[in-house]
């Protein structure tokens, strides 16, 4: 598994898109609104991006994200997954959106550990960092 | 040379942006160039400005105000264009020309912004711009501003790939990434 992570607007899916062989992609946050979460992936595409509207639909359901990817570890062992870090910038004054932000660093550090690869996207540009 | 630094907020972009372009003015021989892109709407911006100030002072820096339309500093007879160029920040910029005092947002500012900033480092060849990172955050926005957010994103993008280095500066450490 390639993971891929940056900031909002960084373009990490153009990145994913021009240095892998990706045909078609998940998009958990289609459609996505603050009172809609995204949804669950579908990884029977060969990337899947958004993934942290997904963590977001985890809080509200009462489900950890990591143990989510755990239980169907072998569905996503060739895919490249691209999540949002939303680790910086100031903690939420909402209780659900701090638990949003600690789920998607748990997720975050799971799949990191799990990947063959780590790219974190700055401003456009990727760099390798596992 | 053009230049991109950016990073989180009172990291030392500023303090290392300034060091960059008297080195190149230097090694160059041509004058040194700030712009100032912040408007002061109260006491407190009017403080941060003089601060600015007093930390910029014995640099040798001249300092264009240009808080908005930032390529008539191209046709600007009083500026050599050989000069090197602290253009600290593409932010403030963004901010100048898609919010007015009187609440009105302009939603053609990140498409001109990111025209005019290419234009500037196409028509300067050795300007250091310093922009923000403040895409990290796990908030909700109101649709203004995720399109500044947005609007911000792209032309930090567009410059990253014209600049001939991107650094972001992470509390006072410096990661190369062009």
């Amino acid at each position: 598994m390639k993971l891929i992570f940056g900031g909002a607007y960084q373009g990490k899916l153009e990145y994913a898109e021009k240095n892998y062989d990706i045909k078609t992609v998940f998009d958990c946050g289609a459609g996505a609104t603050p009172e809609a979460p995204g949804t669950e992936p579908d990884f029977g595409k060969d990337a899947v991006c958004a993934l942290e509207k997904f963590v977001l639909k985890c809080v509200r359901d009462g489900v950890e994200a990591a143990d989510y990817f755990k239980e169907n570890k072998e569905k996503w062992q060739d895919k490249v997954l691209i999540l949002t870090d939303v680790s910086q910038g100031i903690v939420p004054m909402d209780a659900e959106l701090r638990a949003f932000r600690e789920m998607n660093g748990r997720l975050m550090l799971y799949l990191a550990a799990e990947a063959d690869e780590v790219v974190r996207v700055f401003c456009g540009i990727g760099k390798r960092v596992k | 040379m053009n230049i991109f630094i950016s990073g989180g907020c009172k990291n030392g972009k500023s303090y290392y942006a300034q060091r960059r372009a008297k080195e190149m003015a230097e090694s160059l021989g041509v004058p040194l160039y700030y712009i100032a892109t912040m408007i002061p709407h109260d006491d407190e911006d009017r403080a941060r400005i003089k601060r600015h100030i007093s930390e910029r002072e014995g640099w040798g820096f001249e300092t264009i105000e240009q808080g908005l339309a930032l390529t008539e500093i191209l046709h600007n007879d009083d500026v050599d264009k050989n000069g090197v160029f602290l253009m600290d920040s593409v932010t403030a910029l963004l901010d100048n020309e898609m919010f007015d005092e009187k609440g009105n947002i302009d939603e053609a500012a990140p498409e001109r912004v990111k025209r005019d900033v290419l234009d500037f480092a196409a028509g300067t060849g050795n300007t250091v711009f310093v922009s923000d990172y403040i895409y990290g955050d796990a908030g909700y926005y109101s649709e203004t501003v995720e399109g500044y957010r947005r609007g911000l994103a792209a032309a930090d993008r567009a410059l990253t790939e014209v600049c001939e280095e991107v650094i972001e500066i992470a509390y006072g450490t410096e990661e190369r990434w062009k």
